[in-house]
């Protein structure tokens, strides 16, 4: 039976893939989001008044 | 003009709109029928495994046909533009949660008689000892069901994927409700006394009490904007 | 940065955790070494229902004082908390198929479980599906307190469904008394997978404040 260590590696591996994957989500969608902000500040007329 | 009186109106106004148009009392009953054919197609002949799933049966049916109901509390206000006449409404905006409640309450009720006569007849049920304990549990699960439900319906009000999701949210919710009313239901049947299932009544009072304090809490951040 | 920094922490804690729970930990005497998925199991669903708690609180406050920041934690935990409820709802079910023999049994936790991962599941999809955001916020405040409060209604009635109508063969899934030697494993887990939880809450409400800005 080996003693259903693949069991044990298979929950462990699911866990590694669920918090591993929403790591890298959170990373892309943060670099994603730093881009447009600095393409917006980039792109923002030199107009200092309002009107 | 008191909270009560308010409420009142919205339960007399919905009620009004109801008797004239009968629109959604036609949906549930036909549904309802629908219901009992189809699992008369399906379980008709086994006498015994429909007697076993029986309780299940019936409330799968009222929840069904509640989903049906109570996803149009607020229909009428969507559609006709009324929705800005609810958030001028004066006063403690819960009394019209509770006028909603009321209303869906009278409709679910009638449904609920319908069905219960619908299966005696055509399953050749007999109610008439279980009825007396039946009764408390049919006032509590449908209770909890309404009482959460019109809280969803304003919830999922504006949203495009209304139908959709406003069953996927209610139905997990409903499940200590679903739970009491079809374990105390299928103990009554088999013929036990009220007092064997007290611990679900209790449970279905509970939740009856969790689910309304929420709901007049917090229907008034539901109304906004 | 506070949030890297705490990343950091999280991630050697975790190491620690799984050396812990894979190595250190004894040999259980009934199971044998598959019961080790306890120690990822268990902490997961404590950690996640601690999440659910801290959107609850999070959503009444916002209710009253509407603050974006607020909604952000809110909305933050609830997807933290499904994550590590799936998490644990998989790891219970990969753990019941050579315990149980079967990939899935409608035992009182699992079921329980499931039924709040949906819960709150739904609040996700509720913000999702509501266009004005400051809407989509109330709603699913609303709606996490309801089902932060309709958990222990849920725990209960299924708990009463299993047990009042017990089948002799089902097997416990979690020991009854606890040896230390087991618990300590346990906690150093708990401990690890909730820093990882408070750094992916802390990334989380980031990324929305970023995504407020951007998409102003």
């Amino acid at each position: 039976m080996a003693d259903n260590w693949g069991y044990v590696l298979a929950a462990y591996a699911l866990a590694a893939l669920a918090f591993g994957g929403y790591w890298r989500r959170l990373a892309r969608r943060e670099h994603e989001l730093r881009q447009i902000i600095a393409a917006r500040g980039a792109r923002r007329p030199q107009t200092p008044y309002a009107s | 003009m008191t909270y009560a009186r308010r409420a009142w109106i919205v339960l007399w106004k919905d009620l009004l709109v109801e008797r004239r148009s009968k629109e959604t009392l036609n949906a549930l009953v036909f549904f309802s029928l629908l219901l009992l054919f189809v699992f008369q197609f399906t379980l008709g002949p086994d006498r015994e495994r429909l007697t076993a799933v029986l309780p299940g049966l019936l409330w799968l049916g009222f929840v069904l046909a509640g989903l049906v109901g109570l996803g149009r509390t607020f229909l009428l206000e969507r559609e006709n533009d009324c929705w800005e006449g609810l958030l001028l409404a004066p006063g403690d905006k819960s009394a019209i949660y509770v006028g909603k409640l009321a209303a869906n309450l009278v409709l679910m009720g009638l449904v609920e008689a319908l069905v219960l006569a619908l299966f005696t007849v055509f399953f050749n049920v007999d109610l008439g000892p279980a009825l007396g304990g039946l009764v408390p549990v049919l006032a509590l699960g449908t209770l909890g069901l309404a009482a959460a439900g019109t809280l969803f319906a304003a919830m999922t009000a504006h949203v495009r994927a209304r139908e959709l999701l406003f069953p996927v949210l209610l139905l997990p919710a409903q499940v200590p409700v679903l739970l009491g009313t079809v374990k105390a239901t299928e103990a009554l049947l088999a013929g036990a006394p009220l007092g064997t299932v007290g611990h679900w009544l209790q449970l279905l009072a509970a939740a009856d009490a969790v689910y309304l304090v929420v709901g007049v809490l917090t229907f008034e951040f539901l109304l906004e904007g | 940065m506070l949030t890297q920094t705490l990343g950091w922490i999280a991630a050697v804690a975790v190491i620690a955790g799984v050396a812990v729970a894979l190595g250190v930990a004894p040999r259980e005497a009934t199971q044998g070494n598959v019961q080790r998925i306890m120690y990822l199991h268990v902490p997961s669903v404590w950690v996640a229902y601690l999440a659910f708690v801290v959107t609850a609180v999070a959503s009444a406050v916002y209710l009253r004082n509407r603050a974006a920041a607020t909604d952000r934690l809110a909305h933050a935990t609830t997807e933290v908390g499904v994550l590590f409820l799936g998490v644990n709802i998989a790891t219970g079910s990969i753990w019941g198929k050579p315990t149980w023999g079967t990939w899935w049994a409608w035992d009182a936790r699992l079921t329980s479980v499931s039924i709040v991962f949906i819960l709150f599941l739904g609040a996700l999809l509720l913000r999702r599906a509501t266009e004005d955001p400051e809407r989509a916020a109330r709603s699913a405040a609303v709606l996490a307190i309801f089902g932060a409060l309709n958990i222990y209604l849920v725990h209960q009635s299924v708990n009463w469904w299993r047990t009042l109508h017990q089948p002799p063969s089902l097997l416990k899934a979690g020991p009854a008394a606890m040896p230390g030697a087991i618990l300590a494993p346990l906690l150093i887990n708990f401990l690890a997978l909730g820093l990882l939880a408070a750094y992916f809450v802390t990334r989380r409400v980031r990324v929305l404040a970023a995504e407020a800005e951007a998409l102003a």
